[in-house]
């Protein structure tokens, strides 16, 4: 490492603002800065955009953009359209001034604002490096999001929101993706050769996670591999209904509101075959743990 | 499997420890208990094959292949060959009847033998549904004798200290196993980034498949991150100048070679590289 290019200038209205911000609730409490400006690497910035999948389709909201350098670097190297938000207005016109010197102005934007108040409904990547406790205030808020947006991080975490990626270059880099809403009792219907199969079943949620059972013809049985990434989902559950031909089935499909679809295979090998289904959600349940 | 498996096995003193799970050294060296013959359901026959994701050019053996079924389904249902060891010779008999039967008898072979001392040099996918104890004793001879990139997936019981690359539960415990290619040691590793070679001292550490490790350049070192070691195929990364390089290729022999990328979206750039071994260091 040389400690020269990571030189963490930690910068901000007045430093003197920034340490009294932990110690005086008054002045933490003003909403100034609640966050100290410590630019990230630039190896890291490129995982982050990396581990995202950014294209040039994508919009990436930068939450506490300080330089720029996210924001600049997902519309140099990326091809993206990218916004940062900002509350120091000396680092937004040095953002603004890089972003001209890099030729991305017209890819980029600034604002002046606080990131809780800021309306995201246009973002499909959002990225951070907050303070624990800010990324924890966040958390609800992001999880309110269209599903499949993808939240990037490094070093800290949303606590017990478990990331679907986590990898380590120099530093923790993190990936979540806002889940949809799958838990709740829902009727499943299996377009198979015999005639639909129809089960009831059960799933309850943290998270991304997922868990949960069916009843087929009243008889208990699980839901086995469930995953959840965004609207689209995956899980197994093993058709028992004639003891003597049992098959795993394999569903995937994807979530919208109170009905999920798509496709699932029966058999493996030679042997396996494609049906639809459809499933519609008839009971909410409550959410696990949260 | 189907299996099992008559098979190894305690005398009756060692009997119930082996079932539990606990062997002391003196009976597992010296004693042999019976596997018992509990055949895996189709539908665990399935799930095995599908995690081994078996291809129609792959030979599949099962350890202690009892009445045959795993070994059946294979060429049945996934047009590979299949190759069975049983010691119940009872159940070889059988398992050739019921090949025969199901019309796959030229393309599977079934072996009266002990699975400790089977030939299984030309496996591309094992199957086990064996006891801890048996379990255990097969790792070291499995994870040696058996080619890089070679698939294991065992039923309900799983390694001791080797962990599975993957883990499903569906009704049952399914593990899967991929027999990593030995990389520890040193290499010499050379790439030839556009106006300058680049040479590195690649030193890794392994066990089983879990490498660990860095380059030694000109007076630094440089950690390799996110290593990984799937089979033949090796990835890591290495920050040298504040870029990260991101390695992948083939580990074949005493040589790996392959396609280091860096840069990131449209301006990606990538090279060849390629690596000997200079020392070898025997795994931990």
């Amino acid at each position: 490492m040389s400690p020269g290019i990571f030189s963490r200038r930690r910068f901000i209205a007045g430093a003197a603002a920034l340490t009294a911000a932990s110690v005086v609730p008054i002045i933490a409490q003003s909403q100034f800065f609640d966050v100290p400006f410590v630019p990230t690497p630039q190896v890291v910035v490129d995982e982050m955009l990396r581990l995202a999948a950014v294209t040039p389709n994508d919009v990436v909201y930068d939450l506490g953009s300080g330089d720029g350098r996210i924001v600049i670097t997902a519309a140099r190297k990326f091809g993206a359209h990218a916004i940062g938000v900002e509350l120091d207005e000396h680092l937004i016109y040095q953002s603004e001034e890089s972003a001209r010197q890099a030729n991305v102005l017209e890819r980029v934007k600034f604002l002046q604002q606080d990131f809780f108040k800021t309306d995201f409904s246009q973002a499909s990547v959002i990225t951070m490096y907050l303070l624990p406790g800010v990324m924890k205030r966040l958390r609800e808020h992001m999880l309110q999001l269209k599903p499949g947006t993808r939240l990037v991080a490094h070093d800290f975490d949303f606590d017990d929101w478990r990331p679907d990626v986590k990898t380590t270059i120099r530093k923790n880099v993190f990936l979540w993706i806002v889940p949809a809403q799958a838990s709740g009792r829902w009727q499943v219907r299996a377009g198979l050769p015999g005639g639909d199969f129809v089960f009831d079943m059960e799933l309850r949620q943290k998270y991304q996670e997922l868990d949960g059972f069916v009843r087929i013809d009243k008889l208990p049985g699980g839901v086995w591999e469930p995953k959840l990434e965004g609207d689209r989902i995956r899980f197994a559950v093993v058709d028992s209904r004639d003891r003597d031909n049992e098959a795993t089935l394999y569903f995937r499909g994807r979530v919208s509101g109170g009905a999920m679809e798509g496709e699932l295979v029966r058999g493996v090998g030679n042997q396996e075959s494609r049906y639809n289904w459809r499933a519609v959600k008839v009971a909410d349940v409550k959410p696990v743990g949260k | 499997m189907s299996s099992t498996k008559a098979h190894a096995v305690c005398a009756a003193v060692g009997l119930i420890a082996c079932l539990s799970g606990i062997v002391t050294p003196l009976a597992a060296a010296t004693l042999d208990i019976p596997t018992p013959y509990v055949p895996s359901t189709e539908l665990n026959v399935d799930e095995m094959l599908r995690l081994a994701n078996v291809q129609p050019k792959d030979v599949v053996y099962d350890l202690g292949s009892g009445d045959g079924r795993i070994v059946i389904a294979a060429a049945r249902d996934w047009g590979a060959r299949g190759v069975g060891i049983e010691l119940d010779p009872k159940l070889v008999a059988e398992s050739r009847e019921r090949a025969a039967r199901e019309g796959v008898a030229d393309r599977v072979s079934f072996r009266q033998e002990d699975v400790l001392k089977a030939q299984l040099a030309d496996a591309a996918v094992v199957t086990i549904y064996l006891l801890t104890s048996l379990v255990n004793r097969l790792e070291p001879k499995l994870f040696s004798e058996l080619k890089p990139g070679t698939r294991i997936v065992a039923h309900d019981y799983p390694f001791g200290d080797w962990k599975p690359d993957r883990y499903v539960k569906v009704s049952k415990n399914f593990y899967l196993y991929v027999v990593p290619a030995r990389v520890a040691g040193k290499w010499q590793l050379a790439l030839a980034v556009p106006g300058s070679a680049r040479e590195y001292e690649l030193e890794l550490k392994q066990r089983f498949q879990e490498v660990s490790g860095g380059a030694r350049v000109a007076g630094g070192y440089l950690p390799a991150f996110e290593p990984r070691l799937d089979g033949e195929h090796i990835a890591f990364i290495l920050i040298d100048e504040n870029t990260s390089y991101r390695f992948e290729g083939v580990v074949s022999g005493a040589a790996m070679e392959g396609v280091v990328r860096w840069g990131a979206g449209p301006r990606q750039q990538q090279a060849t590289w390629k690596a000997t071994r200079v020392v070898g260091v025997s795994e931990g």
